[in-house]
């Protein structure tokens, strides 16, 4: 690990762009919310120094929402593993990041992840100021970037800014940039500044609470069972979640055969876990619902991930229009007697 | 080489009808490239234009590499699988999933509860065990009538070394056993020469949550009763997330999770 000094973020995003293809967060021109989009020439300079969080996290880089498994040519079945160009994630959040992190090691054995994966680096920024609804810290996933979760880390300090190597690949990219070596004081302050930042977030005791009473099996089932009439089976929340991985597959005929497709799925749609005979065992909303925050907050997952499911982000209590986001979620767990 | 999501052409090489919609293959690998398995495990069949699906060994891949499955027509794969004829090539990934626990049942009274399909899975173990010598094995296996029975021939080879009760909902005649397997576990007993010391079920879980009940109020300790489950199994590594079961992937950890599993997999959610 090495420390420099930075003059602005834009003098690294633009060093690395002309390297490779980068995205970044950013505002579409119809869009009040950002989104991760290629660098451009034409792209206005935007404040990326803001805690911007996309609306998509970034998992749509290594598990697109549909990709193609295999090709039946009539004959024979021949894998097509995707040969991605190397990239660029820059402007990740420590949210985001740890749940890189998570599906890394969920998706260990999938080719198609890790082509993805391997092509690409991630420069994480440490957020100085909560964003609208997040709780990392509730669930160890920031506000600032974990060790090892990037290959780079920027971390504003007054007018400049530390870069952080966390990889050699990381290292390898600052090539021909003329950069200062950081003090030793500077890295000691960006550790001794992650709890005030912490401690701006609103309290987040309900998810405590809530993730407690999940793990002592203190839901009540009717509880469970209201929330599931609020579920509309939307799948806005497992789209938007980060460490959500679920998917289906099925064929579609093409010119010489039938190629394989998978797509993103959802355990919040009715016919998730149904099988040919009809037997189905979540067949109630509030099954289905219980089932997604277990995935998210039960201590089991923890045994594999060293982590929750959930990340702390936030994008599920936006996006859900029945209210059963996780604050919501959280909250009515939590106020059960 | 193909990776893990990809299947490996295998050809069917005989088929016959066996029960109610059911129909027994033969498959062989059509490379040369032989697999082994273990009683228990399932793998996937592929046709392409109509996706893919899990089965179970009814028997284990020979020296030659063909394995058998019996499979019931019931959606929209099978129905593909059944317009399939001898010769014809398809898809096959696998093996996949844990097996049923061959070291802890050798030598001991071994009681097998199937129930309908759930016969198939059952098999290959019921084929070692009924072969052993020292271990004393029977099996129990109800239906709704004789109609849905499968695995003709494979039951009259084992009626050879080993205690059968076929038992119906539905009886055809009079003479046939009626109720469920549990009413007639007392009967099986005094065949294997004492009650059994492991208990190996699969069929409906309503069958199998029964059977396993029962045994745990007559002292079988539940670390002794195994039961494989049905789930929809799509990748069969463990990522689809479709056969979830609580924090487990049956896939996976499964299809065969003992009584002691399963009460805490259970307790792990509300329903």
């Amino acid at each position: 690990m090495r420390a420099f000094l930075l003059e602005s973020l834009e003098q690294l995003r633009d060093h690395l762009a002309a390297q490779r293809p980068l995205f970044t967060p950013q505002f579409a021109a119809d869009s009040s919310e950002p989104s991760w989009l290629p660098l451009s020439h034409n792209t206005p300079s935007v404040a990326i120094e803001q805690p911007l969080l996309p609306a998509y996290p970034a998992k749509q880089f290594f598990f697109p929402e549909r990709e193609i498994l295999f090709r039946f040519d009539g004959t024979d079945f021949k894998e097509t593993l995707p040969k991605p160009a190397p990239q660029i994630l820059f402007g990740v959040r420590s949210c985001d990041l740890c749940a890189i992190a998570y599906q890394d090691q969920f998706f260990q054995q999938d080719p198609y992840y890790q082509a993805r994966r391997k092509a690409t680096l991630l420069v994480g920024i440490d957020c100085q100021l909560p964003c609208e609804g997040g709780f990392c810290p509730t669930v160890d996933a920031g506000p600032f970037v974990r060790d090892g979760m990037a290959d780079l880390v920027c971390h504003q300090q007054g007018d400049h800014w530390l870069l952080i190597t966390q990889t050699s690949e990381g290292e390898a990219l600052l090539e021909g940039l003329d950069l200062k070596a950081a003090a030793e004081e500077g890295i000691t302050q960006r550790r001794s500044q992650e709890p005030q930042v912490a401690a701006q977030f609103p309290s987040a005791t309900h998810i405590e609470r809530g993730i407690q009473r999940i793990n002592q099996s203190q839901v009540p089932a009717e509880l469970w069972q209201t929330m599931g009439l609020q579920c509309l089976s939307c799948s806005g929340c497992t789209s938007l979640c980060p460490t959500c991985s679920c998917f289906t597959s099925y064929d579609r005929p093409v010119d010489d055969g039938f190629e394989r497709e998978r797509c993103w799925d959802s355990c919040l749609y009715d016919a998730f876990q149904r099988e040919a005979s009809g037997h189905n065992p979540s067949a109630a909303a509030g099954q289905r619902v219980e089932r997604f925050w277990f995935h998210k907050f039960s201590d089991e997952y923890i045994k594999t991930f060293g982590r929750y499911g959930c990340t702390g982000c936030g994008r599920c209590e936006k996006t859900c229009p029945g209210v059963i986001g996780v604050h919501s979620v959280m909250k009515r767990i939590s106020a059960t007697p | 080489m193909n990776g893990l999501m990809t299947p490996q052409l295998i050809r069917i090489s005989e088929i016959y009808d066996d029960g109610e919609a059911a129909r027994h293959f033969t498959f062989e690998p059509v490379s040369g490239t032989r697999h082994s398995a273990r009683p228990g495990q399932f793998f996937t069949l592929a046709i392409p234009g109509h996706g893919e699906a899990a089965f179970t060994y009814l028997s284990l891949p020979d020296a030659q590499g063909r394995f058998k499955a019996l499979i019931r027509r019931v959606g929209a794969l099978t129905s593909a699988l059944f317009e399939c004829g001898h010769g014809d090539l398809i898809g096959f990934r696998g093996p996949f999933g844990n097996s049923w626990p061959l070291e802890q049942l050798l030598g001991k009274r071994v009681l097998i509860i199937a129930g309908g399909i759930g016969l198939p899975p059952l098999a290959a173990v019921t084929d070692r065990l009924s072969t052993d010598g020292n271990t004393p094995v029977g099996l129990i296996y109800g239906c709704r009538s004789p109609a849905e029975q499968v695995l003709k021939h494979e039951r009259s080879a084992w009626h050879a070394s080993m205690p059968i009760l076929e038992t119906f909902d539905r009886p055809s005649n009079k003479g046939q056993l009626t109720g469920t397997p549990l009413d007639h576990t007392q009967q099986m007993s005094a065949k294997l020469g004492g009650s059994p010391e492991a208990i190996l079920s699969c069929g409906p879980e309503v069958m199998m949550n029964a059977a396993a009940r029962h045994f745990i109020k007559n002292n079988l300790p539940p670390e002794k009763i195994w039961l494989a489950l049905e789930r929809r199994m799509h990748c069969g590594v463990g990522e689809c997330g479709h056969c979830y079961l609580g924090s487990s992937t049956v896939c996976t950890d499964g299809p065969i999770y003992s009584w002691q599993q399963l009460i805490r997999l259970q307790s792990q959610t509300t329903a």
